[in-house]
This record gives C-alpha cells, structure tokens and sequence, in this order.
C-alpha cells in the first residue's frame, strides 16, 4: 500500500441494478477513471478521481449493483465483503448510494444495512429528470430526516445538482465523525444480539450488525482465518442459526420500517403511466416474435460488424505497408531493419486491424445492455440454456463471446449459481470471436469457389456462416454433458429485473467501448507483439551454420538449374527457413499433423496460434513472403496483399507426394480446428482467474483441442 | 386436499393477486430483497416463448422469474 493510497480519501458508490450507477459515477469523475484489480476479490473494479472546487480529491470506486448485503452471486458477493472488512485497502471512508427514484421502496433495503455498518453514507435520489415528467414529487428534506442521512436528489443524464452532491460529500469529508451512527436502523431480534455478542470477540469488530454479517456469510468470506471460519462455525451451530429464516425477516422488518418513511415524503404517480416499455415488450417478448426478432438482430449485427469495418481495416492495413515500405527503403539492410519491419510492424499491424471489428462489436452490445434489451434475452431464453447446463444469463457472455471471450467469460459473473457459471465459462470459447475471422476469410477464400448456390447464397458466406453455428453447436453440446457430467444441486436462480427501455446513455456507451478496446489491445496486444517477434527470430536464425549451408545449397542448385534472379530468390528463402529453428520446430510436429493434411509450414502457424490464434495469418504471411521483396511492394492493398498471399498458399505442395497443400480438405479441416481449438492465452488466463484453479482452465484447453484434433481429422477424411 | 392457495403459474395474463408467503428461504431471500414480499400485488405479463419462466409485474416493477421462482410464490386465492 503505498503512502498515497492511505491518506486519499475513499468514497464507493454503491446501489441496486439499474438505479443508473453508471451513469451517476461519470457525472463524477468525468474522464478521470481506470480499471484496476481489486484486491481480494480478484476483479476489475473501475476507479475515478472526484476533483472537489475547493481543490480536495477523493478517490470514488464503483462496486457491482446488488439488491442486499445477503448476496447470491459472486458479483454481488464483493460488496458484502468489502464493506465488513474495515481492514480492506478499499474500505471506503464514505459512501454515496445511487437510488432509483421511480421505485424507491425497493432501493432503500441495501441503503438502510449499510446505515448499520456505520459508514458515512449519502442517498442520490437518481433520474429526477424522469421522475419530475411522471410527477413523482419527493420531499428530500423529510425523507433526510426520517433517514437520518443527507440526500440529494440528481440526474446522472442530465448532470443537475452534481454539483450540490459533490458539496455534500465535501461536507461529509470534513466531519466523518459526527456523521457516525450509534442509533441502528434495524433492531436485533433477541436470537441475533446472542449471537452477536459470541461473534464480535472472535472477530473483533464494535458494530454488532457487521459481526451478525459476518455470522450468516462466515463459510465464504474471503477475508477470514481457517481457524475464524472453524470457531464461527461452532457459534452457529451452537446458538442453532436459521441464517436463511433470519435473513428474509430481517428483510422484511426493514420494509415495514422504512415504508411508511417512502409514503410521507414520496408523492407518486397515481398510475405507472410508462405503457410504452409495455407495448414495446407485447412485440419484443412476444411467443413467437420475440425470438424471431432474437435472431434478426443478431444476423444484424454480425452483418454490420464485416460491413462497417471493411474501410478503417483497409485504411490500418494500407497504413501500416506504407511505413513498412518506408522503412524498408530507408533503412541500412540487416536483421535490425529486418526486426522493425518483419518482426514488430507486421506484429502491430496485427493487433490493430482488429480494432474496427472488436470496437463496433463491443458498440453493438453496450448498446443492446443499455437499452435495457439484454434482460428480455435472458427471459426468453431461459430454458434453452438450462438444457446445455447453464442460466439464461449465460447469453450475454455467449453473443459476448463473438466478439471476445475474455470480457465474455468475465460477464459471468452475475450467474450465482456455480455449475452454470462454469459451463458458461468452459463454453464460451466454442463461439467464433473476432480473432478467428481474418483466419477464415484467408482459408474460405483460398478453398471454397465464390459460386452461388441457387441462384443466391454465395458459397463462402455459407462456409463462413457454418464456422458460427459449428461454435454455437460445439458450445450447447458440450454445455449438455458437462451437465450430465456435474449434476451439483445448488440453488440456481433466474430472477431479474427487467428494466424500463430507454434511450442509451451515449457518454456510457463510448466510455464503455473505449475501456474493451484498450484492454483488448494491451491484453491480447502484448501477446501477439511477443509471438511476432519470436516468430521472426526464430524463422530467421537456425542452429549453428545451418542457414548459411542451406543458402549455400540453394544458390548451387540455382545456378545448375539457371533459375532467374527471383526464382533463386524465393528458392534460397525456402531453403532458409526449413533449416531455421521455425522450420525444424514445424518438421518436429509434422507427424503428428500430417494426418489432418497440414505439412510443417501450417505446423509453425499451428505452434504459434497457440498464443493467440489470430497470429495465423502473420505468420503465414511471414512464411511464405520472406525474402520476396516485390511482394511487400505489390501488397499495397489489402485486395493485392490477400490475393497474392492466397496465389503464394496455391503454389505450396506437400514434400512427401508433391500434392497441392491448400486443397478443399485441408482448408476446411483447418477451418474446423481453428474453429474449435482453444489457442488465446488470454482466454486461458482469465479462466484460471475467474475459476480461481489451473484445473478447470487446463481441462477446458485440453478438451478443447482434443475436440479440435478429432473434429479436423473427421473433415479432411470426409473431403479428401 | 383443497388448495388454500395458488402460485405465479396459475395467474392468467393481465391477472393479479396478493402474495401471501413462500414456499422456499433460500427464494425467499432473493425474491424479497427484489421487492417480492407478503402483501406485494403480483400481476401477470407473460409466458417466456419456450414456457418455464414468466414475466410479471410488482407494485410496477417488471421482473422475470424461473418457474421454479415463480411456485415458490403463495398467493392468495
């Protein structure tokens, strides 16, 4: 902890689902916010800086959405254990509860059991601007009162009494201690105060409601001893418990404390006049409509994705040649200029290309999140993820998964439910993501003939449309049985809000697109940069003298055969890179994949797919382009850099029987396995982050490529 | 034996009733917590597409729940 950290002044914003946090946190902190681990609890938490008029900062974090401090979700469950351990390095100073003023009854039940931990706390009576056109009018002053804690009422879209609430919270920076509470809003139950008393000693804590906390949720509490879980245990039994019973008349107490308070100083609509979310609903959940409209948006959206990004692609690509050209024709010739242009450039040109795609992707589905659609999904497709093992939450991370698994296996955290959650996060991979697709186009266009097909479909889209439903397959199948597999019983729920549509927040959903697309560049990034270069160095170099032999060779059998200057070229090249360690590598293998009908060139691209499976195209192009200077001239344009490649991959034959490569087999065994195949690190990472074990990120990557292997093998026999 | 109550399921759409209790805690405590509690008005929406889970509408909050979730629910008759 360094010695900022404790002197800053830590304020979390914390309410329900839907009470507009988000929006409430960038009125705040303005551009001024980060993504950052979180000790503990091992997620990313984004954090801001609040810059008050009188020059003072604090740090405000903003902690998952969560109806009450009993959670059932491990998304939920970090709120829970941040705010009863006063020890945590983001213990807040204070917090700022985000309410939705349109139904403020059910918001207030987290805001009055944070009141009894003792934490400075203020209510932001979010949406005024709605509320006042519906004629809600709220008596602030008397519901403060009757709270006891400060409030103002604020619009996150708007922007009004920001500025009133950054005052109160200034005030509350300056006496924190006469803002805390002795009076509990909640009186214990003769049963509880027992406990309480047997908990707080072996806890150490004053508060009695953060000790009686701490006894219902003692078996996952992250922050407790094995010897303080076995003694609480023991308490629990003693005193004979019903934490669940406890819990909901708990709840309920609260409700009928705090109603009457809401009915003073709440004047409400007489009718919930917002029929428009309700016609809107007839359609869009409608039997069959609904999910017919399900699949035309997402036949939209994958439509969009490849015709909005096709310009700034070719723009990136055409960039990025011309520096390479650039450089080329500057530079001294040697393996540093060989390292900038070969090794580095073409490593960024392969990360960057990608931002189009992942950037209007991640657009798509912010959008559909904000306007409240995402909710209706996982209402009407329930029961079809129950039947692969998982919750209808699961589709979010699933049309997540198009566009990254990494993001996607981390939105799964809202599935309480721990079976599901894992076969969501062991399936989502299956989905094809962006980085498989400039795989594809290189494969489909080099293998399947653009004919049409009855006189309309054109075959390669078929072909491309096929890798998708053989991910969504793959997926839902093995979903299945690892269900039948499992077979845990733990509770599992569905309940969810289905919030009013509305019209997206746009400064939320820029700010959203821009945080998914940097920690794509710089998560994936670095890989893809590491694998560019190691790959260049390692087709470059060989062992001992065996390169300056193999070009040796090359140019005698050359000069035997009096092959023009660029035949002798692209001869010596070849001869280089099978003697490199890349090429050794790739022989080495070559056993193992000969029987799907890839030879030891597409084995180097396989090896270093590994680390990220969009380095197949890189290194393809690294294997066949190297030491042809007129190719890089010639591949100005991405049309030219492709065709040419593709006219490159034709060419290649196979050593053994001098057959074609690159025939109809290969290419869509290839497609299959890449398809199938676990090869991101990244993913592999998260999956170990997120399930907290090697285990599960290990099984899933060996499943995943055993499946891959067969699969592949199953299709080249079929086709060849 | 006569049923002294009814669930969620057995609401018709655009039908309402008072509820009453539950069956289930660990429900319970999720459901009151969202604003489903005992004396709450409990009105119909809809069916999901493919059946097993309901959408319905509390004191004018819209929820969907699992049919699991939704029999948990005692209503009044």
């Amino acid at each position: 902890m360094t010695k900022d950290e404790v002197q800053t002044y830590k304020i979390a914003l914390v309410g329900n689902p839907n009470s507009g946090k988000s929006t409430v946190f960038n009125q705040l902190t303005g551009l001024r916010q980060k993504t950052g681990n979180f000790p503990g609890v091992t997620v990313d938490i984004k954090s801001g800086k609040i810059r008050f008029k009188g020059g003072k900062e604090a740090i405000l974090t903003d902690l998952p959405g969560t109806y009450s401090l009993y959670p059932t979700s491990s998304d939920e469950k970090i709120v829970a254990a941040v705010l009863t351990h006063p020890a945590h390095v983001n213990f807040p100073d204070a917090i700022v509860y985000v309410a939705d003023t349109h139904h403020l009854e059910k918001h207030l039940l987290l805001l009055t059991q944070i009141m009894d931990l003792g934490i400075p706390i203020l209510l932001a009576l979010n949406m005024a601007d709605t509320a006042a056109e519906l004629g809600i009018k709220v008596n602030v002053a008397r519901l403060s009162e009757r709270l006891g804690v400060p409030v103002v009422f604020v619009s996150g879209r708007t922007g009004e009494n920001i500025d009133r609430l950054q005052a109160e919270l200034e005030k509350m920076m300056l006496d924190a201690q006469t803002t805390d509470r002795s009076a509990a809003f909640y009186t214990l139950t003769e049963a509880e105060k027992q406990l309480v008393e047997a908990v707080k000693h072996n806890v150490g804590t004053e508060n009695p409601y953060r000790a009686l906390l701490i006894a219902h949720h003692y078996r996952w509490l992250p922050f407790l001893k094995a010897h303080e879980r076995e003694t609480l245990a023991a308490i629990v039994e003693t005193k004979h418990f019903q934490s669940l019973r406890a819990q909901v008349d708990e709840t309920l107490d609260r409700f009928d404390r705090f109603t009457p308070y809401v009915q003073e100083s709440v004047q409400e609509a007489l009718t919930f006049p917002n029929t428009t979310t309700d016609r809107i609903d007839a359609v869009l959940t409608h039997r069959v409509f609904g999910p017919l409209i399900f699949f035309a948006v997402m036949l939209l959206m994958f439509q969009a994705i490849f015709d909005w990004s096709v310009y700034p692609m070719d723009w990136i690509e055409a960039l990025f040649s011309w520096l390479n050209d650039t450089l080329k024709s500057n530079l001294p010739q040697g393996w540093l200029s060989d390292l900038l242009t070969d090794g580095i450039l073409s490593g960024l040109s392969g990360i960057m290309v990608f931002i189009p795609q992942i950037a209007i992707l991640f657009l798509l589905i912010t959008i559909l999140e904000e306007v409240g659609y995402m909710s209706r999904v996982v209402f009407m497709f329930d029961k079809t993820m129950r039947r692969a093992g998982m919750n209808g939450r699961s589709v979010i991370s699933l049309i997540g998964g198009g566009a990254c698994a990494v993001p996607a296996i981390m939105s799964s955290r809202t599935i309480g439910n721990w079976q599901e959650r894992l076969i969501t996060t062991m399936v989502t991979p299956f989905i094809s993501c962006s980085a498989r697709i400039p795989v594809y186009l290189v494969l489909i266009g080099l293998a399947v003939p653009a004919i049409k097909i009855g006189g309309f479909l054109n075959a390669q889209t078929l072909v491309f449309a096929s890798m998708y439903a053989l991910g969504v397959i793959a997926a839902f199948a093995s979903g299945w049985a690892m269900k039948k597999w499992l077979r845990t019983r733990e509770p599992s729920f569905l309940a969810i809000e289905l919030p009013e549509y509305r019209i997206p927040d746009w400064k939320n959903v820029g700010l959203t697109v821009w945080e998914k697309v940097r920690a794509f560049i710089w998560g994936a990034g670095k890989i893809i940069l590491f694998v560019s270069i190691a790959l260049w160095g390692l087709a470059r170099f060989g062992p001992g003298n065996a390169i300056a032999l193999a070009e040796t060779q090359a140019q005698e059998k050359a000069s035997a055969a009096q092959l023009s200057p660029t035949e002798t070229e692209d001869l010596v090249a070849h001869h280089r890179l099978e003697a490199s360690y890349a090429g050794q590598m790739g022989k080495f293998i070559e056993p193992v994949i000969r029987p799907l009908g890839y030879d030891w060139k597409i084995g180097i691209a396989l090896l270093t797919s590994f680390a990220a499976r969009e380095v197949f195209t890189g290194t393809l192009a690294v294997l066949y382009n190297m030491g042809s200077a007129e190719q890089d001239i010639s591949s100005r344009t991405d049309n030219q850099a492709k065709v040419t490649m593709r006219a490159k991959m034709r060419e290649e034959t196979l050593s053994d029987n001098g057959k074609p490569v690159y025939t109809l087999a290969t290419a869509l065994s290839l497609l299959v396995f890449y398809a199938l195949a676990l090869q991101c690190m990244s993913t592999i990472a998260v999956v170990k982050r997120e399930t907290g074990s090697w285990k599960w990120a290990l099984f899933q990557f060996t499943f995943m490529s055993v499946l891959a292997y067969v699969m592949a093998w199953v299709v080249y026999m079929i086709f060849s | 034996m006569l049923r002294r109550y009814k669930t969620v399921p057995d609401l018709k759409a655009r039908e309402s009733a008072e509820a009453i209790s539950f069956v289930d805690p660990a429900l319970a405590c999720k459901l009151t917590a969202m604003g489903v509690r005992p004396g709450a008005i409990i009105e119909m929406v809809r069916k999901a597409p493919f059946g097993k889970a309901y959408y319905i509408k509390v004191d004018g909050i819209r929820l969907a729940l699992r049919e699991e979730e939704a029999l948990s629910i005692l209503l009044e008759l």
